[in-house]
Order: C-alpha cells, then sequence, then structure tokens
C-alpha cells in the first residue's frame, strides 16, 4: 500500500503543479481550433523516438512519408505529417510486436472469407503492410507514370481516395482492405497515441483537439469545468510528463 | 501424462466476478474453495499504475488485457451453410484474462434486469398471445424469478459500492429513477454519480418529450465506500479510462479490489494463477465430474485435479467449449431444435447518433464509465409492441464515458477522413459532440448458436468454440425503432448538427466493438429437455457441476449483464453451501 499512496501523492503534486500554471490563463480560454486560425503552426518540436527506420527500406519509407503529408499537410493547424512523427510511429509499430502479428491468430489453414469474419491473410501486419505499400506504388506507376510521392499533393490525394473506395484493383492484393483496415488506422493511432511512440510529436494532435492526456480530473472539476473550458486540454500532459 | 493431485472439496474454472462471488458465500461457511484462472494478478502492472495505465494505444486499442487471439480465439460463420474461419483479432467483445477476469476492464454499469426478463416468454405470450412469438425465436423462461434473485441483487450493490437513484422501491415509484425498474428493498447503496454536460442537455431534451431521465447506476464509486466485508473503493477521478482499462484509483468495483484480496486472506481460499484448464473430468456411468485437468502456464505440467464439486465460472465462450468439449450434455441441433449445450446464444446491438453543439463544452475526457443519463422507455417490453413486427428493445443514453482521443473523436458526417478538413472537424467538435446511443436487446434465434470448430484448434490443440450467428430481422426492426427513437432525442435537445439516425444494419462484424455482452451456450431452465442447467445451476445430467455467468441467460436483454449474473452467483454459493452439507438435486 505504501508504494500506492506514493505514487498517488506524486501524481497529485504533478497535477496541482500543472492546475496551479494554466489557472492563470482559463479567464481567457479560446478554443484551439480559433487559436489555430490566428497563427501558422509552430515549427516541429524535436522528436521523441531516436531518428532512423528499423522496418522500412529508403522505398518504403518515401512512400509512407508521402502518405503521411498527404493525409496530414502542414496548415495552420500542425506541421506535416513527417514532422508531426507519423512516419516513425507507423515505422515503430510495423518492427514491433503488432507488426509481426502479435495476439493475432495464426495458425492455418488459411483461407479468404467475407470481410465482417476479419483479417485472414497468412502475412504478419508487417508484411501486409509492405505488400500493400508495393502493390499502390505499382498501380500508380501504372496509372500515373509516377512514383506516388513524386505526385503532386493534390492527386496523392485523389489517389488515396480511390484506393480507400477500392477504385484501384489489384488481383492479388486487396488494396482498399489494406488501407482501411490497415493503414489508415496506424495514420489516426500516429495522430493521437501518446507521444512516447513516435507520432503525436511535441502533443502536436491532443493541443489541436484539446484532449488534456493523463491527468485525473477529480469529482471538484467534473463539476467546476462541466460545461465549460476545461483549462487542462490547453496543456496536454503524456506518459513522459510523468516518468 | 497429468500429475494427480490431493482432492478438493470445490473447485472453480476462471477466476473472475463469479468465482468470486461464489468464494465468497463458500468460505464464509466454512467450504474450501480452490479457484483455477489462467491470467496472472494485474494488481501493481503497469496496467494498473500511473501513468502507463493513461496508454490507450496499450490498453484501449491493442486490447492487451483481453483474451490473448493467438493463443485462443473464436471461429464464425453467418450461417450453418458457410464455412467458418477463425476471427485472427476478435474486436467484437472482450474476454478477461488474469484475476478478476472481465470483471476488471468494465465500465461499471450495473442494472438490474426487467423484473419480467427471466418470465419473458410468459410475459409475452400473456400480453400478445400465445402465437405472438414467431417459432424461430426460441425465447424461454429462466426458471427462476426476479423476486428470488433480489436478495442477492441487494447484498451485489452493498459489495461493490453500486450508485444510482432508486426507481422503485417496494413497488412505490420513485422520482428521479427509472420508473421501469424492477421494484428493489431499498435506496442504492451510493448516490448517482456527478452528471456530464452530455447528461444535462440530454434530460431537457428526454424531458421535453416526455420521458423520465434518470442517472445510470454505477460501479464507479461517487465517495470513498467501505463494504460489508470491509473493503474499500476510493472516489472516481473521473478520468474516462475504465472500460479496457484497470481503474488506478481503485474507485471502480471489480473483483480484483473487492473480493479477491479479502478471499486470499481467508482460510479455505486458494486462487492458481496461470492455470489453464484444459478440460473437465466426467465418469459418464457415475454421471459426475470427477475433476478438471488443467495446464500450468509457467512450467507447462499438466495437472489432474480431482474435486467433489466442480463450478465453470468462465466467460460464456469458455464455459460453453468445455462442456461440449467434455460431452457433458447433449449438443445442441439447430436442423432438429433438440439438444442443449451452445443453445440460445446472443449478444447485443448496439447504434449511435452522433449530435453536435458549437456553444457546449462536452468535455468528454471528464466522464466515468458510467456517468451517464439514460431513459428506460423503449427498452425490452416497457412499450407495447402490438403491430411494431419486433420485441424487445434498448435503453437510450447520453453516452460519454471517455474522451480517448484514437477512439473516441467525433466529426460531422460528411468529413474528410484525413487532410487539413479533417483536422479542423477534430479540432472544432472534439470537445462539442457526443452519441445518443441505444444498448440494444438480441433475442435468441434457433440458427444462432455454439459448436467446437472442425478445423481450427488453438495453441493448446483444441478445438475452438466456432460462432453460427448473425442479425435477424427481429433485430433489424429493433434496432430501427428505437435509433429513430433515440435520434428525436438529440433533434429535441437543439443540436448544432444531428447525424442521421444510423441503425445497426449488415451482418454480425467481428472488427467492430459492440459489447462484451455474450449470452448463452448453457443456459437455465426448468425443463432438461431446453437447458442445460437447472434453476439451480446445476447441470441437468451431473448433479456436482454447476455453472454460473451470462452464459446461463436465455436470452440477451437491452440491459448490461453484470447485475442478474452477479446476483445468481451469490445464490449459488448460497445454494452450494448446502449441497456440499448434503448433497442431491437442489430444487
Amino acid at each position: 500500500m505504501a508504494t500506492t499512496t506514493l505514487s498517488r501523492r506524486i501524481f497529485l503534486k504533478q497535477v496541482a503543479a500543472s492546475s496551479g500554471a494554466l489557472a492563470v490563463g482559463a479567464g481567457t480560454v479560446v478554443s484551439p481550433a480559433a487559436a489555430a486560425d490566428a497563427a501558422p503552426a509552430s515549427p516541429a518540436p524535436a522528436p521523441e523516438v531516436a531518428a532512423g527506420y528499423e522496418s522500412l527500406s529508403p522505398a518504403e519509407a518515401a512512400f509512407v512519408e508521402a502518405l503521411v503529408n498527404v493525409m496530414c499537410p502542414a496548415d495552420n493547424l500542425t506541421p506535416n505529417g513527417v514532422d508531426c512523427g507519423l512516419a516513425d510511429y507507423i515505422d515503430r509499430q510495423l518492427a514491433g510486436a503488432f507488426g509481426r502479428g502479435d495476439r493475432l491468430y495464426r495458425q492455418g489453414p488459411w483461407r479468404s472469407g467475407k470481410p465482417q469474419l476479419g483479417y485472414q491473410l497468412p502475412l504478419t501486419p508487417e508484411q501486409f503492410f509492405k505488400t500493400g505499400v508495393a502493390t499502390a506504388q505499382a498501380a500508380c506507376t501504372a496509372r500515373l507514370n509516377k512514383h506516388f510521392e513524386d505526385l503532386s499533393p493534390e492527386d496523392a490525394n485523389a489517389f488515396l481516395l480511390e484506393v480507400a473506395a477500392g477504385k484501384v484493383d489489384d488481383a492479388r492484393v486487396p488494396l482498399a482492405q489494406w488501407f482501411n483496415e490497415l493503414v489508415y488506422p496506424l495514420f489516426t493511432q500516429a495522430c493521437f497515441a501518446d507521444p512516447m511512440y513516435g507520432g503525436n510529436r511535441g502533443k502536436v494532435f491532443w493541443k489541436l483537439i484539446g484532449y488534456p492526456g493523463l491527468p485525473a480530473f477529480h469529482t471538484k472539476n467534473m463539476v467546476e469545468f462541466r460545461g465549460k473550458p476545461f483549462p487542462g486540454a490547453l496543456d496536454p500532459k503524456s506518459i513522459q510528463d510523468f516518468s | 501424462m497429468a500429475t494427480k493431485l490431493p482432492k478438493r472439496n470445490v473447485v472453480i474454472i476462471g477466476g473472475g466476478l463469479t468465482a468470486a462471488l461464489v468464494a465468497r458465500q463458500l468460505t464464509a461457511k466454512g467450504v474450501d474453495v480452490l479457484v483455477l484462472e489462467r491470467g496472472g494478478d494485474h494488481r501493481g502492472s503497469a496496467a494498473q499504475k500511473i501513468p502507463n495505465q493513461r496508454d490507450e494505444l496499450r490498453w484501449g486499442v491493442h486490447n492487451n488485457l483481453v483474451q490473448d487471439w493467438a493463443v485462443e480465439t473464436f471461429s464464425l460463420r453467418h450461417s450453418r451453410k458457410d464455412r467458418s474461419l477463425p476471427v485472427r483479432r476478435m474486436e467484437a467483445f472482450l474476454p478477461g484474462e488474469g484475476m478478476g477476469g472481465a470483471g476488471n476492464h468494465w465500465n461499471g454499469q450495473s442494472w438490474r434486469w426487467s423484473e419480467y426478463d427471466p418470465t419473458l416468454r410468459t410475459r409475452l405470450e400473456t400480453r400478445y398471445g400465445k402465437n405472438a412469438i414467431p417459432a424461430e425465436m426460441t425465447i424461454q423462461d429462466w426458471g427462476v424469478t426476479y423476486a428470488e434473485l433480489e436478495p442477492y441483487h441487494d447484498l451485489f450493490e452493498r459489495l461493490f459500492g453500486i450508485s444510482g437513484k432508486a426507481g422503485n422501491i417496494k413497488g412505490v415509484i420513485q422520482a428521479g429513477g427509472n420508473p421501469f425498474e424492477a421494484p428493489r428493498s431499498r435506496e442504492y447503496p451510493q448516490p448517482p454519480l456527478e452528471m456530464t454536460e452530455a447528461g444535462v442537455i440530454f434530460s431537457a431534451a428526454a424531458e421535453k418529450l416526455g420521458y423520465k431521465p434518470f442517472p445510470m447506476a454505477a460501479a464507479n464509486s461517487p465517495a470513498a465506500y467501505t463494504n460489508p466485508d470491509g473493503m474499500k473503493l476510493a472516489p472516481c477521478q473521473y478520468c474516462g479510462h475504465c472500460e479496457r482499462f484497470i481503474c488506478e484509483a481503485n474507485a471502480k468495483g471489480t473483483p480484483q479490489v473487492l473480493l479477491y484480496p479479502m478471499l486470499l486472506q481467508r482460510k479455505g481460499f486458494e486462487l492458481r494463477l496461470h492455470s489453464h484448464v484444459l478440460d473437465i473430468s466426467y465418469d459418464r456411468k457415475a454421471k459426475r465430474a470427477t475433476g478438471v485437468r488443467y495446464l500450468d502456464l509457467q512450467t507447462a505440467e499438466e495437472y489432474e485435479q480431482p474435486a467433489e464439486v466442480v463450478v465453470v465460472a468462465a466467460f460464456p465462450m469458455a464455459s460453453t467449449r468445455l462442456l461440449l468439449q467434455a460431452r457433458i450434455g447433449e449438443p445442441y441441433d439447430p436442423r432438429t431444435g433438440k439438444g442443449v449445450v451452445g443453445r440460445n446464444f446472443c449478444y447485443q446491438l448496439m447504434s449511435h447518433t452522433p449530435a453536435f453543439y458549437e456553444d457546449r463544452w462536452i468535455n468528454p475526457f471528464l466522464a466515468s464509465g458510467s456517468s451517464q443519463t439514460v431513459i428506460d422507455e423503449f427498452n425490452g417490453d416497457n412499450f407495447d409492441h402490438q403491430g411494431l413486427g419486433f420485441f424487445g428493445g434498448g435503453y437510450i443514453y447520453a453516452n460519454v464515458t471517455n474522451g480517448r482521443p484514437i477512439g473516441s473523436r467525433l466529426v460531422p458526417p460528411g468529413t474528410p477522413r484525413w487532410g487539413t478538413k479533417w483536422k479542423q472537424a477534430d479540432a472544432d467538435w472534439y470537445a462539442h459532440a457526443f452519441q445518443y446511443s441505444v444498448h440494444g436487446s438480441n433475442y435468441p434465434h434457433r440458427e444462432n448458436y455454439l459448436d467446437l470448430d472442425p478445423d481450427y484448434r488453438d495453441a493448446y490443440g483444441q478445438p475452438l468454440l466456432r460462432m453460427t450467428y448473425n442479425f435477424r430481422d427481429n433485430d433489424y426492426r429493433m434496432s430501427e425503432y428505437v435509433t429513430k427513437k433515440a435520434h428525436e432525442v438529440a433533434i429535441a435537445s437543439g443540436a448544432t448538427l444531428v447525424s442521421p439516425p444510423n441503425p445497426r444494419r449488415g451482418d454480425f462484424d467481428a472488427r467492430q466493438y459492440q459489447t462484451t455482452h455474450v449470452t448463452g451456450g448453457t443456459i437455465m431452465g426448468a425443463d432438461p429437455k431446453t437447458s442445460v442447467v437447472s434453476p439451480h445451476l446445476q447441470h441437468w445430467d451431473a448433479q456436482n457441476l454447476f455453472v454460473v455467468g451470462a452464459s446461463v441467460y436465455a436470452h440477451n436483454s437491452g440491459y448490461n449483464p453484470t447485475g442478474p449474473l452477479a446476483a445468481l452467483a451469490l445464490r449459488l454459493g448460497d445454494d452450494l453451501a448446502g449441497y456440499i452439507e448434503r448433497p442431491r438435486r437442489l430444487s
């Protein structure tokens, strides 16, 4: 029990410190979106994982970097996807337990089936991801005579929309499933997971939407800020802040 | 070769909520109990400690507290004409693992079911006529009445410090509570949790339409609470990390906080962790369960554990599989409608109507798993189904349990899925939206059942449990009707924008989470021809074998299942104490 009490005390102290700091600005809270309209997003903060890719080859990295920059363009809301750490996140997930098929039933016989029965390929998620990248790249080159990373942002976006809608057929690789059930979830996780996984660098997406991160709120806050802007949303706390 | 261990009095398979409640009653009367649980003890682990407890990716997306699908999953087909395939990563429901089971990672939504639920067939036939229930809808009475369970509901609520507002005390309707509530003997042990902003908006809209909103009963403690066993809950932090998470504040009523630490101090109680039960040993001639065979997952040693009494208290899927594998009781056959094991497998149907409020701060992260506001007018048989073409229903509620940002962002319909407009919509609406959700029933269907898969096996070499399951016309009609009602409440709330009604459509989808509430497979009843266990949860074939949990439910209502299974487990504990004294068929 001693450790529980101790860690809780540290936790509360940190919460108190952060709430205290924020209270100053509490009277002038504006919606993060409104704030974003006013000024360009601040420069990208330093990465929270070491530089270099663990899983992606140079060609795959070029595709993924282009993809995250199309899906998360630099604008007045955030830096571009690469600078938000989104490619780092995807690379680390593919190189890690998820990519290897952790917690995925991988016994045969392997058969295809209705989509509602879920993923049925014998590939690990890392292998499926890479198979999809190669297939999408080939389809892109065949259609547009350019590598995906060489397309204009508008053309690249249009190509991804076609892939997502199932309009880029491949006889062997289910590209729509690849995009919608593997790439897209990895993208949203990269944006919104704790920054320690490499994405959401500097908590940029948490700040954007106003998610306060780890702190507990207590009944007092629950009542005081019911229906009002919550000051903690302006300065989110991540796992690193409590470690 | 399994090593044979000394015989024990009562052996319970599965170390979740029901096992702990049975053990509480038995050990109090001096009966020794051994619980076998495949998982470990999560106390003090990263799952239960700040900062890692708040890791949405690890617990909320990768679901690292639930059953490891690489080891064991379920196979699925929508119809028995199809070939089944293994669900390689199940998202639809989340069985737990470890001391406390799924009872650790629940939201805490604590319902008693309707007074008529255990006698649903009688109720519907009385109200709508003998022939009103379609032949393929295999609703049947449970062989028990709500009145018999009421004292055990009351005990469970005291043990778990359930918070709420009574709607019906001994038949007298109480203002502010659920007017459709089954009569209770007294008020909840704790007052309701704080209402969310979404609840404030929902209540006003529901009242405008003449409905009676009330706070959902919760196992998330509004204040420091000490239960009758002297076990304590801390006050809820409203941190939005309940379902899929273990509460780091010890504020959520769970077996891990309230039951196992107490049981582990009791003489005669033993919990063996990392013990995966492979089979129930069954003497077919004597019609007795002689014990269980299990694998120690830390040593790979196999053991035979003899027992006077075996209680199957696993997740519904695992309980059903154990009986099928041990060939105890006749497997259900949908072609003839005969047989019992695997029968009446049910799930539930959720639907959601997001609504957006530009001038209101919903702050979805300021919530607990059960700080929700509800109406019950369109649940079960709380409304007249004459001419509607379906039975059942669901409760409608302001669904804010958390603001975890990977999974809980709402954007208006038509928003692009990525790009600047997508980011802008997330920024604009994250704190300003919530869903009007329907938590809907799923009544049994003759063609929905469980059996053993002919092709696929788990990591121990045993057949996977196979679900032959789909939603049926009754379900779609129910969802259509109740979702429309939820949409009307959203419209009445004066929202800036309300998404169109989106009732449940299409085939059952293993990729989408709805609820963890699967029921049936080893159902209870008064007739051995249509039930696996008796109204006292005693196996009809093997007198010293008992089954408890949602697998004994003969149908699934629109309510969350924890209340009745907890009441049934406490009653079983008392029944078993009597049985041990004088083994017999309980009546």
